[in-house]
Parts: C-alpha cells; structure tokens; sequence
C-alpha cells in the first residue's frame, strides 16, 4: 500500500510542478505589461513604475522570478489581488468552503439518484425501464448546465416560488462564518429558520451542479453492473441458493462499485468546472464565481492563483480516490 | 423413486416463434448415490440443461418438463423461495472455471460461510469451525491461513477446492460438477476428480458429471449419457456404453479416443460441428455427419428406443459388431 | 448419396453468404441502435439548416425591429404572428437567431475537432511511434493540462488571449487536444507490435510511411468515436464560455451568448430562455446519441 502510495506520488509531483511553470507563464503571455495593467487608466510615473517592477520582482531573470514563485506558493503565498489588494491564498481560503459545501451537495445529490438508476437499469435490461433511465442519463449528460440552471429558477422560484433565486441564506439571517459550511454554520447558531434557509438555497444549485455527475454515474453504474452480472461468480452465488437481492446488492454491487468508485472521483474536475457556472448563475459565494470575476477584471494574481489551487484539487482527489480504490480492490491491495 | 427425475425437459432461447432449443425433450433420472456422467461435444446441452436443474436460467430463456422433480417435490411448481432453500442446500453445483467461479472481493472464509449461514444458520464461531473442516476435508494444507486469503492468491487447483469445499458445505445430497477440470493443469484434473469421487462416496451423494472427455467418466460414472445438439442420443451403464455403443455418434466418438485407435493408421474424427441455431436438420440431428445415414435420417427424426440394453435415438442402432441394424435398403 | 446432396447444399449455402464488406458490418450494428439512428437524423437535420441558414431563416439575426420587444410565441397572447418564436429584447427574431446559431454551433464543433485530432493525432503518433524522452515530454504535457476541468483550463487560455469566438475555439481545441492525443499513443503502442508493422519495417518502409499509412488508419475506430463526442462537448464548451461572455460577442447569434443576454428575463420572458437552451441541449444530444452508437458499432468487444 505504502508502495502504491508513493508511485502515484511520483507521478502526480512533476505534473504538479508542470501545472505551476503554466500559471506561472500565463501572466507572462499576457500581452502588455503587468504593471501598466495594474496600473489601469490613471498610468504612473517612471519612479513609481521601477519601484513596483522591483516590489513584483519583475527586474530579475525569468528563472529567478520562477524560483521565488515556487517559493511563494509552498509557503502560501499565491500573491495578492490587482483588486482587493489582499492575499490570494486568504481570499480563497474564505470562499472555498461554499464551493466545497455545494460540490457535497452536488455528488450526494448524483450518488443517491444515479447509483440506485444505474443498478435498476442493469437489472431490467433491455426493458422500458431500463430504455427511459438511459434516455434521462443521456439527456442530463448532454446538458448544458448554465441553461439547466436558469430552468429550474424560473420554474422552481419564480413560477412556483418555492425556493430562493440567489445566495446562501436569506438576508434576514447574520451568520458568523465558523466553519464556512452555512449548513453547519446556521445549526451552531441556533438561529431559528436559518438552517431551512440555508438548506432551501442549496437546494437548485445542488441540482444544477449534481445533473452530470449523477448522469455519469448511472451510465457507469449500469454498464459495470451488466459485465459483473455475466460473471461466473454471480452464477455460483445464485447455485448457493441466495435470494435475488443478496446476490445483486453484495455480490454483484460490491464488484460493480470497483469501477464507479474511480467515476465518482473523477467527478471533482466536472463539479469544479460546473461549479464555475452555477456558482455564477445563483450567486453562491465561491471559488467558481471568485474566478469568473477575476477573469473580467482581468485580476492576474487572482486568476493564477485560483487555477492553481483548483489543480491541486483535483490531483489531491484524485490521489484519495486511487488510495480508496486499494481499499475496496482487494487484487490491487495486494500488488506489489 | 429416483432423487432426481427429470421428463421431457427443454429450454428454449431467442424469440417465441422463432425459438432455439438448447435443450430438447431431454428425460432421465438419477438414483440416491449414483454418479452419472454426461458426455457431449461443446454446445451439446449438457450445460444448460444442468442450469436448467439448478434454476439457473433466466429470461428470455424459457424452461418447461412435463416433469423436474428431486425427492419427489416438483421444482417448477414450488415458489422461488421455497426453490432457493433446496438450490445450494440439497442441490449443489461446481462450474467450469474455478478463478471466475470466486467473487474477487471477498474472502475464502466469507464465500464458504455464506452457503451455510443462509441454510443452517449458527454461531459465527460453529461457521468458521465448519468451514475450517470443509477446508481440510478437500485436502487444502494449511487450511488456517487460507481462510482469509483472497481468491486472486489462489492457484487453479486451489481455487477448484474452494469451490468444491463451497458446494459440498450444506451436505448436499446431489452436486452437479460441469466440467470441473477443464481449465485446470492436466497434473490437477486427476486430483480433484478423485477429490470428488471420495467426498461422493463418503457422503453417499449422488453425483452428475458433465464433461466432454469420455475417458474420465468411463472410470469415474456408474451411467452414462450422450448428449448432443441438445438431444440425449444414448444412455447406458458405463460399461456397456464402452464396450457395445448403440448410436452411432458414440460409437465415433468413441473412435476418436486416441487409446481406443491402436492399430489405425490416422485417429478417425467426426467431420462438421454441432449445428447451431441456424443450420438445424430437419430430420436426425446427426444425418449431416453421420457415416449411416440415409434419406429417411435427413427427413424424419427417431425417437428413443431401447436397444440391447440402451435408451438410444436412432433408427438403425448398431449390434454388437458395432454394424447398423433393420436397414432395409 | 444423402451425404453428397448434404455436402453440396452447404457449399452452395456458403457461396450465397458472402462476407458484408466493414461498411455493411458496421451499418448492420449501427442501424440497430435506435438511439444513435435518431442522433444522426437530428443531426442531418441540423446540419441542413446550418448549411441553408441564410435561405431558411426568414428575418436577420441581428436586424432589430423597435415596434416589438419582448413578443412571446405565436401560440401566446399578445404575439406578433411575424414571429413565430418571439423577439428578444431588443426587437430581432429568435427562430432567426437560433437558425444562424445552429451555423455557428456546427462549425465551432466541427472546426475545434478538426484542429484538435490533427494536432493530437500527430503528437499522439509521434510520441507513440518514437517513444523515448518525446513520448516523456508529450506525454507530460497532456497530464498537465488533464491536472485542470476542461473548463477551467478554457478560461485560463481564453485570459490570455482575449475573449471572442476565435479565441474560444483555440481554446476548446486545446483542452481537447490531450484525449486525442493519449488515445491514439495508446492504440499506436499496442499496433506498433502487430506482425503487419514489423513486417513492412522489413520491407523498408519510412517512419513517415509507417505512422500514417500503416499504423493510423488502424487506430481509426476510437478517434472517430472520441471526435464525434468532441463536437459535442465542443458546442456544450462554447455555449458556455459565450454564457461567460468570454466567447463569442453580441450580436453574433451564437446559442449560449444568447442564453448570457437573456439571463435577466428569467422571471419575465421563458421564451429568450428556453429556445436557445433547447437547441444546444439538442445538438448536444444528438452526437453523443451517436457517437454511442458508433462506439458500440465499430468496437470489436461488443461484437462477440
């Protein structure tokens, strides 16, 4: 195990080092000078200009300019905003739990629905059932989730009014952050109504962002189940004299979920990417929505940072999800 | 009365026109400790019919016999679960490829144990003694620290045993092996029928052999019978079916025995295939490959008779001289 | 005498049974997945009006018309009957819109996968072909930009080059690139073994010869299959950096630019909302309706 560890270690280090040389470049491919961006429309002065270029370290050589950015970043520091003149790192840090609380929301969400679908389906094969849950996967797979989005607010808050359009929690509420999860956040309060709130505003952006990943899910779910239902195993299962149920929930399921599991974690990087969208769209506070505005306001450090941060993400939930893998395939366990 | 009693069995795939028979009309019977072997080239029924037997097909394969009964209780007309407790209990089956035949995720321990915690319950301690027992009782060494090894760390032979020590856990009193050696070494194939024949003769269990290879069941079964294209084509005690074959596929097969052939000058073969769900005669299955037949083989199809001795389906049996009998023409 | 007439009915049966030539094959598979033959209608279908956009849409998409903002349907009150799908705010004819937007929407999918497979498929052979610290660098490179969400890495491309449809198809084109380019190293490596190669390596055949002439044309089933996905997650990727703005500009009529101008009547008017969606939403499905059904069709497993 520790062994498998540090293979996939080894593989995932240099990419990162990679992802950091990119975003490191990207500020530099920009055309037009940093400083004089920074700057905006007022301009400055000569002194001024050498006096940022030197603060920006921009007056040395490329190389050593790389070399503080690395530095920079295994320390935290992922510089600070054009715009708000505060540290990258801490703002991220205070949006990122919304995004995290919505992405839970959002797998949850597509694990309950697409799990259960996916095993359905495999077990009415070639039936009605099996044809409409397909088309309903397919069709939330092909969906283009920003659209998705702007359906269910005019049906679901404006023609039925039964949940809120924007936000995390109503205007009516103050809660102090403490743990930057509103769902726990609003419970520790004790504040009457706030956790309903709270949980009434997850609850289309949850939808919006969990449509992919529970379609991806059924889809992978139900053509994992049909391969380990032809297996011999299943057969000898069903000679012992198993009830149907037994044979397909702990015989077949624990098999099927090998490949699902993998499915699930590559889901970070379409929740990520999702959340950019939905975030925007219903106003949620997070990283995704952070991004889309530091990209109109062209905020370089902003947008590094974040796209460095959403990598290592997902290389981290990558990792975790292989680790799991190990734990559950008792066959790669034991590889060594 | 027989343990198992099988009439006119078929089951049947594809569409409900245009059905293909994998198994057709089969009817035979098996006694209270006796060893049947059933011996038939690929795609002849032996297999399915034995899933059949266990409840084992599911649609769109269809199942019907006038009549499927074990111990004298009709298992097609019994419910599903009351069918369940007989199936893995007093009617056991092994399968052809023992490393597919274990669920990779869990232990030896865990896929014995459950066999007998869903038919005899008990403590978890009495199922693991048992098991422990079963383990010893098919000749694995070291049975203690095989226990909680996973099937990827078992060898072929090693995992047949498993599979076996599975099948015979709830004492069954008839276990079905479909060709329990074909995918293992051919030093192995000798052990685990030996294995086998000695857990039967222990435990007085009836057992049914399927296998392709008519040498192993020429030693091993007490009777014997021929399938092919999902027809029983002849049936007899071992002995007789060695020394007089009735039908004159077994008789070929029979000749394509490589210690049967000495003295020839080439092995002789049966030319063509089974046919499939296409390419079915009309009259004998056999007519396109056999060395007798003639017009009224390619256009009606014989019955079973009896025939010195044997239940045979052909209309010209061979005598003792292994020549074809009440040819007119 | 039974036997003879046997032997020869069966020969002639063979005879007759021809082998279907890989088309037929491939067609016989195809035809039998209903899901993928709906796909390729669909998509004919809207290939036909992206081709003949400028005869079929009865107004131009960009042309605004100050008497009537805002008109729902034809099957509402208070419709204009000129336009049968409405008028956005700004007065112009959404079926117009949508029509010219299905141009658009083609040739975005069909341009960025054109780009991406040529480039991929040629980094992919090179590095498959080649191996050694080539294949390291390639390789590498894709794992890199596989680090980010294909959308992310879009909007980080799309910051340095500068919002507008051009740029956006570079991009998209980019983010796909790593899919062609593992797939076709993976299917090189694993042909580069095959007797046929090392048969025509003998004969003398140049690395040239042998990665495009030998060697590609064997790899072809999966590409096709990941290009036609990609003309899907291309039109869905586009959509959405024009909802983002940083795609194509008002007034071009493309799907999601027209879904990001029309964000604010989400309590007002449905219809600038749900007929934009509806066509991307279609598009979308009809590829991969069919790319499923080619990949069903022309991989080898699923026949057996």
């Amino acid at each position: 195990m520790l062994g498998f560890l540090l293979r996939r270690l080894g593989d995932i280090i240099p990419t990162f080092f990679g992802v950091t040389l990119l975003v490191f470049f990207l500020i530099r491919l920009i055309p037009g000078d940093p400083i004089l961006m920074m700057a905006g429309e007022r301009g400055v002065d000569a002194v001024r200009y050498a006096e940022l270029q030197a603060q920006y370290g921009f007056d040395q050589p490329v190389i050593v300019q790389y070399y503080h950015y690395l530095v920079g970043v295994f320390q935290g520091d992922l510089g600070r905003s054009f715009v708000t003149k505060k540290p990258v790192f801490e703002e991220f840090m205070t949006l990122f739990p919304a995004t995290v609380e919505l992405s839970i929301m959002g797998i949850l969400f597509a694990v309950i629905i697409g799990l259960p679908l996916g095993v359905i389906a495999a077990i009415k094969r070639g039936t009605i059932v099996d044809h409409t849950t397909m088309t309903i996967s397919l069709t939330g797979y092909s969906m283009p989730i920003f659209w998705w989005a702007l359906l269910l607010i005019m049906f679901f808050s404006t023609t039925l009014g039964w949940t809120p359009v924007s936000g995390r929690l109503s205007i009516f509420y103050y809660i102090e952050p403490v743990t930057g999860f509103m769902l726990i956040d609003t419970l520790i309060s004790g504040e009457k109504g706030a956790f309903v709130s709270a949980l009434r505003h997850l609850i289309l952006p949850t939808i919006a962002l969990g449509t992919i990943p529970m379609a991806v899910i059924a889809r992978m779910t139900r053509s994992s189940m049909l391969e380990v239902l032809g297996e011999d195993y299943i057969r000898v299962a069903r000679a012992k004299g198993l009830a149907p149920m037994r044979v397909i929930m702990v015989h077949a399921l624990r098999n099927a979920l090998i490949p699902v599991i993998t499915v699930i974690g590559l889901q970070v990087g379409v929740l990520l990417a999702g959340a950019i969208l939905t975030e925007t769209i219903f106003s949620w506070p997070g990283i995704g929505k952070w991004i889309v505005e530091a990209l109109g306001r062209r905020d370089y450090p902003t947008i590094q940072g974040g796209i460095l941060m959403i990598a290592f993400l997902m290389m981290s939930v990558n990792l975790l999800v292989d680790l799991l893998y190990g734990v559950i395939n008792p066959r790669i366990r034991h590889r060594r | 009365m027989a343990l198992l009693e099988i009439q006119n069995l078929t089951v049947e795939f594809g569409s409900e026109d245009k059905p293909f028979r994998a198994v057709d009309t089969v009817s035979y019977h098996v006694d209270r400790g006796e060893v049947l072997g059933i011996v038939g080239e690929s795609g002849s029924g032996k297999s399915v019919s034995s899933l059949a037997i266990m409840g084992l097909i599911d649609y769109p394969g269809r199942v019907t016999a006038d009549r499927l009964s074990f111990d004298g209780q009709d298992l097609l007309k019994m419910s599903a679960r009351r069918r369940r407790q007989i199936t893995g209990k007093d009617i056991a089956m092994i399968f052809q490829d023992p490393m597919s035949s274990l669920n990779p995720c869990f232990t030896v321990e865990a896929q014995i144990m459950e066999a007998l915690k869903v038919h005899e319950g008990g403590s978890k301690r009495q199922l693991r003694d048992r098991t422990m027992e079963l383990l010893n009782q098919v000749g694995i060494p070291d049975a203690k620290s095989r226990m909680t090894a996973y099937p990827h760390q078992l060898s072929g032979g090693m995992s047949q045993r498993i599979v076996i020590a599975m099948a015979i856990a709830c004492n069954p009193r008839l276990l079905v092996a479909d060709e329990p050696t074909t995918a293992l070494d051919v030093t192995i194939q000798a052990q685990i029928i030996d294995l086998l024949l000695k857990l039967q003769e222990d435990s007085d269990m009836a057992l049914i052999l399927i296998t392709h290879d008519l040498a192993l069941v020429s030693e091993a079964a007490d009777r014997i019978q021929v399938m092919y294209a999902g027809q029983l084509f002849e049936s007899a005690p071992s002995e007789g079916l060695f020394d007089k074959p009735r039908h004159p596929y077994t008789q070929a097969l029979l000749e394509a025995l490589p210690e049967r052939s000495e003295g020839h000058h080439r092995l002789r073969t049966i030319p063509g295939v089974v046919p499939g769900q296409y390419d079915r005669p009309q009259g004998c299955l056999l007519a396109p490959r056999c060395r007798y037949a003639n017009d009224r083989c390619v256009s009606e199809q014989p019955a079973i008779t009896a025939f010195g001795g044997h239940d045979v389906r052909c209309f010209y049996p061979l005598d003792d001289q292994g020549q074809p009998t009440g040819r007119t023409a | 005498m039974s036997n003879q007439t046997l032997k020869t009915t069966a020969e002639s049966a063979d005879i007759h049974a021809a082998p279907p030539t890989p088309f037929q094959e491939f067609w016989q598979y195809f035809r039998r997945n209903r899901g993928a033959l709906v796909g390729l209608i669909v998509i004919g279908v809207i290939l036909f009006v992206a081709a003949f956009a400028q005869y079929i849409a009865p107004y131009d998409p960009i042309t605004q018309d100050r008497t009537a903002f805002l008109k729902p349907p034809f099957w509402m009150e208070g419709a204009d009957p000129r336009y049968w799908l409405g008028t956005d705010a700004v007065g112009r004819d959404i079926m117009s819109r949508l029509i010219h937007g299905a141009q658009l929407s083609v040739s975005i999918g069909v341009f960025v996968v054109i780009i991406s497979m040529v480039a991929g498929i040629t980094l992919g052979l090179v590095a498959g072909y080649f191996r050694g610290w080539i294949e390291v660098g390639v390789m590498r490179l894709m794992d890199i930009m596989l680090a980010l969400p294909s959308l992310v890495l879009a909007l980080a491309i799309v910051a340095i080059l500068g919002p507008g449809l051009e740029n956006a198809m570079l991009a998209i084109a980019i983010v796909q690139l790593p899919h062609y380019v593992r797939l076709t190293r993976a299917s090189v490596v694993s042909e580069l073994n095959k007797e046929y190669v090392i048969a025509s390596q003998i004969a003398g055949a140049g690395h040239t010869r042998q990665m495009f002439i030998n060697i590609l044309p064997n790899c072809m089933a999966p590409l096709i299959v990941q290009g036609t996905l990609g003309v899907s997650s291309a039109i869905l990727d586009a959509a959405a950096l024009g909802f983002l703005g940083l795609g194509a500009q008002p007034p071009l009529p493309e799907w999601g630019t027209m879904l990001s101008e029309a964000r604010e009547f989400v309590g007002s008017a449905w219809w600038v909302i749900t007929f934009p969606g509806l066509c991307i939403l279609t598009t979308v499905l009809a590829f991969n309706l069919m790319g499923d059904g080619l990949r069903d069709a022309l991989d080898p497993k699923m026949k057996r």
